[in-house]
């Protein structure tokens, strides 16, 4: 809402500056977002008296004038309007002004002749449309005046912004009160002076009860169309509006003025004498004054005359009965409509007119008359028309007055700080509520205009804006705990917070990828769409779909970072991933996934580290260091082909149950997204895992007290089976005397169909120092079993 | 004959590495002896090559020079090894020299001031709780006293799945969500991802929030502001000032919006230079959240008796928290994910 500081001024006699107003109001969660100036750009636009006015020698369209702009010399200027003359007071535009139509002034020669400015159309100023020669300004005013002071523009004009709850403040009137309340200012409304004459009129006016419960009109006769006057197009202008002619720029005046919409029908294009505003039964094509031919759905409230409809109430007029330049007689209506449907009208139009603003968020139903009156009467001077005599109406809904209980201890209550029972009384009363007192409790009558105050609690909020809520003390509060409450404790954050700080120690960087990927996205990585959510309506392809795997963000990051200059990525990252499940309120299951994606040189290349790219082992290092972490293992791995997005690929199970999978991302997807070289990716399911977690428990071990005794065994072996399957083996075996066992080193022969694994086994006794033969005895007895059960061979 | 040849060459090199690992100075040159002498297991090996039938000597060969290799390798490292143990702190070194520094991880900044905000307040005996992202309209508005067709709505872009299914706007559903669920007094605070159908400059369509709900016997705004206030001057430090600006959400009434004073000029609104300062645009203050006392009709949609019970809740955006204390200025950082930015957050 913009509201002009002197517009306010006409309203309260408010004297302070602009920023007292502003930082006032905002404390009053009224926030005054900027102030502004909305003719500044005109300040070097300035009144200039033409001395000598000849025409130019080189042109026979052209003058050469002098102007006197109040400074030592005269200005040379070339002017081309037929109406220039010598004596004017005309605005001049000095050079180093840029006008609102982009052009900037420069010193310039136009056929041989200086002319160092420019004097200016209203249009040229951006004041108006009229183009029909320069503007001549009063002869009595000064040279070299700012224009914008010459013609009294306002000059301050204040940005509010405005919560939907205050309705009453999307208008001069609305502002006016609460700056009259808060300073102690009286409120003075302008003095309606509506004279009725002529013949009587009559117009059958009908209302439906749920679409409009009041509606009312007034006939004003014999207008003349012309553009306003000054005033009051500079005064739009600066409030943000476009002049048009004198009957709609009042009906814009007043909506500005009162925040009551209005609107002008041509008396004359309305058929048969009446008026009905109800909810039309059936779709049907409208036209508006816009010239679009709208489709109406049942339920939209419609004006309609006796032949149909001829606006959509509250939102838009009717071309047909849309007033023109030939107008002379029009019906003005001041009406309340149900809020919730003009809104969904307007939105479902997309229109987002000023009137229909204030509809859905409620307008004042005892303030339409008055409006109405205004208007009528404004119409009437400006555009020297007659107001008929009386008004048509219905009100099926009258407007009840309403009041609450108040008790004003609830303030202390509620704020924690006593602003005294005088101060609400005094607060209640500035704003228009009537106080009853009673013993404990006030009754309080709420001013028609402020609908959104309807409950007790809304009386402290309003006692507690007037106080200042910037005085209420900072104290803290006793916090209860209840059994009940620890018993139910949600721990995911921490557990959470715990993975996170795993991932920050194990050396990744975490990242955070937007939950919606395009199905381009999850197609390219071969994952199914059939379960995915879609947004109904997303900002862009890119977000068209929730993600059912991380894999696709990560897989952006990847591509940002190679972009970016940083071959090396080490990312990982928490989030959700989401599918369809009928079965939830939410009709979609949520689950914590953890992706690590690894790519690039293994170390950075410097000193001391060697060189080498990431490979399996660190991807499936870093998953089985999490496990570790988290109090889970053995872990055992599996070669399937779990995920569509990995090329050579293994899942991990912990307990007989699967974590999760990791590999390499296959090359064409790789490729994709820009990566030269392997991108190693694990994808664990996050929610099992911390599941286990919290089940795991943790149990001492005592520790070996007697020396161990170390046998290597080097075994050859094809690839058709795998090292884990031989150190699963030795554990199969349970052996007592093991207290671990470990792969010791890989060779690989020149024979690559095999490979040389040397496995060491660490024998100790619990109670006594093992022999040399009793251990040769048990590890000679494993060797054998090792190379019975699997196709290996001692080397 | 070959293949025997092959193996017996190949198992050498698990037995050599064996041999030096268990052997210390003393003996150690006799391992060598015993493996690369003259008269050692290799040679002996190498001159059982002589009887091979000379077409198999090449292949052979490669295996045996491979393994030589290997040998010297082994030979190599366990040399180093010993030379270390025998000089121990007499050994030259420069602490100029180039450090093995693990991996450097770091947290993304979102997470970090999350955490960094979430234990305040948990240390004030608040109870952290997280809930789906996809949200009922009842959950996301209507319970907040935000029923269909609420103007109120338009103060958040909302991201559907359906008509009544969509993708929360705010952190608020989770104060429904632990009302339903459990009995007063409640002390929770929800930090997660909330979604607007909004992308410039200044928004991205998804964002984190932390919401705080304190439900108790006689809550009061002052407790309220007492809770901003320490967690205000927690984060920013103890200097840090707190305003209180009324403003409306559906959900709470009275309703603030809380400015802090600003942390590059100081709440000044000018800088050192003169300059005036454009994180606050010269105001002194910072708008960083918005909270006030539960509004009844979200009480009554919960069941919970507004004359018993009172209380108050508050929602702040971690990005903007980070960007404030951190000095970030461009919000798309946050969801590029580009390492020289996490990095900078370890
Ligand atoms: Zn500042």
């Amino acid at each position: 809402m913009l509201l002009g500081l002197s517009w306010l001024r006409q309203w309260t006699p408010f004297e302070g500056t602009a920023e007292e107003l502003a930082d006032r109001l905002t404390m009053l969660g009224l926030e005054v977002e900027d102030i502004r100036d909305p003719f500044a750009h005109l300040t070097s636009v300035v009144t200039g008296r033409v001395v000598e006015c000849v025409p130019h020698p080189a042109s026979d369209h052209l003058s050469v004038c002098r102007v006197d702009v109040g400074g030592a010399e005269f200005l040379p200027i070339v002017c081309g309007a037929p109406n220039v003359a010598a004596g004017q007071m005309v605005p001049v535009a000095t050079v180093g002004t840029t006008l609102p139509g982009g052009m900037t002034i420069q010193k310039a020669k136009l056929r041989g002749e200086r002319s160092w400015g420019m004097i200016c159309s209203e249009r040229e100023l951006g004041l108006g449309e009229s183009h029909g020669g320069i503007m001549v300004l009063d002869p009595k005013l000064s040279p070299g005046v700012p224009v914008p002071d010459a013609l009294g523009l306002e000059r301050v004009v204040l940005d509010v912004s405005i919560t939907p709850n205050r309705a009453d403040c999307l208008s001069v009137l609305g502002l006016a009160r609460e700056t009259a309340a808060a300073f102690g200012l009286p409120l003075h409304l302008p003095q309606v002076q509506l004279t009725e004459a002529g013949e009587p009129w009559s117009f059958a006016v009908e209302a439906e009860a749920d679409a409009c419960p009041l509606y009312q009109a007034r006939l004003i006769r014999s207008l003349s169309v012309a553009p306003s006057p000054d005033w009051m197009r500079y005064r739009l202008l600066a409030c943000g509006m476009r002049p048009r002619n004198n009957l709609v720029d009042v009906t814009n005046y007043v909506l500005l003025e009162t925040g009551q919409p209005l609107h002008a029908f041509d008396a004359d294009r309305l058929h048969g004498g009446r008026i009905r505003a109800a909810r039309t039964p059936q779709p049907l094509d409208f036209t508006t004054l816009d010239g679009q031919v709208r489709r109406m759905e049942p339920g939209d409230i419609l004006i309609w005359d006796a032949q149909g409809p001829v606006a959509v109430a509250g939102v838009m007029g009717g071309q047909d009965s849309e007033v023109t330049e030939t107008t002379t007689n029009v019906l003005l209506e001041s009406a309340v409509f149900h809020s919730l449907s003009v809104r969904r009208t307007a939105r479902r139009l997309g229109i987002a007119s000023e009137a229909a603003y204030r509809f859905e968020r409620g307008v004042d139903q005892l303030a339409t008359t008055w409006a109405l009156d205004r208007a009528a009467a404004l119409m009437a001077e400006l555009a020297g028309g007659v107001v008929a005599p009386g008004v048509a109406g219905a009100e099926p809904v009258p407007y009840v007055p309403r009041s609450v209980s108040f008790r004003p201890r609830r303030v202390f209550q509620v704020l924690g700080v006593d602003p005294g029972e005088e101060f609400a009384h005094k607060t209640l009363v500035s704003l228009g509520c009537a106080v009853t007192n009673h013993e404990n409790a006030w009754e309080v009558t709420l001013p028609s205009f402020r609908l959104d105050l309807e409950r007790e609690i809304d009386l402290v909020e309003e006692v507690a804006r007037f106080y200042g809520m910037d005085r209420i003390p900072a104290v803290l509060p006793p916090v209860s705990l209840s059994l009940d409450a620890l018993a139910q404790a949600d721990t995911s954050f921490a557990e959470t917070a715990a993975v996170k700080a795993w991932g920050k120690g194990a050396g990744l960087l975490e990242a955070v990828n937007y939950s919606f990927v395009s199905a381009a996205d999850i197609k390219r990585c071969g994952l199914p769409l059939e379960h995915a959510v879609r947004v109904a309506n997303p900002l862009s392809e890119d977000m068209e779909v929730l993600r059912t795997d991380l894999v696709p963000g990560m897989l952006r990051a990847l591509r940002h970072n190679i972009a970016g200059g940083t071959t090396r990525v080490r990312l990982f990252e928490v989030a959700r991933i989401f599918v369809s499940d009928a079965q939830r309120e939410t009709t979609v299951a949520e689950a914590l996934r953890l992706a690590i994606l690894l790519h690039g040189a293994r170390f950075a290349e410097r000193a001391p580290y060697p060189r080498g790219e990431v490979a399996f082992a660190d991807i499936k290092g870093l998953v089985e260091h999490l496990l570790v972490h988290l109090g889970l293992g053995p872990c055992r791995w599996l070669v399937e082909q779990a995920r569509p997005y990995l090329a050579e690929q293994a899942t991990a199970w912990v307990d007989g149950r699967s974590i999760g999978a990791v590999g390499r991302i296959a090359p064409s997807i790789a490729d994709a997204y820009e990566a030269r070289g392997a991108v190693w990716y694990a994808d664990l399911d996050l929610e099992r895992l911390l599941a286990m977690a919290r089940q795991a428990r943790l149990r001492f071990t005592p520790l070996g007290r007697f020396p161990v005794v170390r046998r290597d065994v080097t075994l050859r072996m094809g690839w058709d089976i795998s090292v884990d399957q031989v150190l699963g083996a030795v554990a199969a075996m349970q052996e007592p005397l093991v207290d671990e066992h470990f792969v010791l080193d890989v060779y690989h022969p020149q024979d690559a169909a095999v490979r040389h694994v040397t496995v060491r086994v660490v024998y100790r006794h619990p109670e006594r120092t093992l022999k040399d033969k009793e251990v040769d005895k048990v590890h000679s007895r494993l060797v054998s079993r090792i190379v019975q059960q699997l196709p290996v061979q001692v080397v | 004959m070959k293949t025997q040849l092959i193996q017996d060459l190949e198992a050498l090199v698990p037995r050599f590495a064996e041999a030096l690992a268990e052997a210390d100075a003393s003996d150690v040159e006799a391992v060598r002896v015993q493996f690369l002498g003259r008269k050692g297991s290799l040679a002996a090996l190498m001159a059982a090559m002589g009887g091979l039938d000379p077409q198999d000597r090449p292949e052979v060969g490669r295996v045996a020079n491979a393994v030589k290799a290997r040998l010297a390798e082994l030979w190599q490292q366990c040399q180093e090894r010993l030379a270390q143990k025998a000089q121990g702190a007499a050994m030259p070194f420069d602490a100029g020299d180039p450090a093995w520094v693990p991996h450097v991880g770091a947290l993304h900044p979102t997470t970090r001031i999350q955490q960094e905000i979430c234990a305040v307040l948990q240390r004030m005996g608040f109870e952290t709780v997280s809930g789906p992202e996809v949200e009922t309209d009842f959950h996301n508005f209507e319970a907040l006293n935000l029923p269909p067709g609420h103007p109120a709505r338009d103060m958040q872009d909302t991201l559907y799945i359906t008509e009544r299914v969509l993708l929360r706007t705010h952190t608020s559903p989770m104060q429904v969500r632990t009302m339903l669920a459990r009995r007063p007094p409640l002390a929770i605070i929800a930090p997660g991802k909330v979604y607007r159908r909004d992308s410039d400059l200044t928004h991205t369509p998804m964002f984190h929030q932390i919401e705080g709900l304190l439900v108790d016997r006689e809550v009061t705004m002052a407790q309220l502001r007492g809770v901003l206030t320490a967690l205000v001057q927690a984060v920013f430090g103890a200097s840090t000032r707190v305003r209180f600006r009324p403003s409306f959400f559906p959900f709470t009434e009275p309703s603030a919006e809380v400015d802090m004073s600003c942390v590059l000029c100081g709440g000044r609104g000018v800088l050192d230079s003169g300059e005036g300062c454009r994180v606050c645009k010269g105001t002194g203050w910072v708008e960083i959240l918005g909270c006030g006392m539960v509004d009844p009709a979200v009480f009554a949609k919960v069941g919970i008796d507004p004359e018993q019970w009172s209380g108050f809740a508050f929602g702040l955006g971690v990005e903007r928290m980070a960007m404030l204390k951190y000095g970030i200025g461009d919000l798309r950082l946050f969801f590029e994910n580009d390492s020289r930015f996490v990095r900078q957050f370890a």
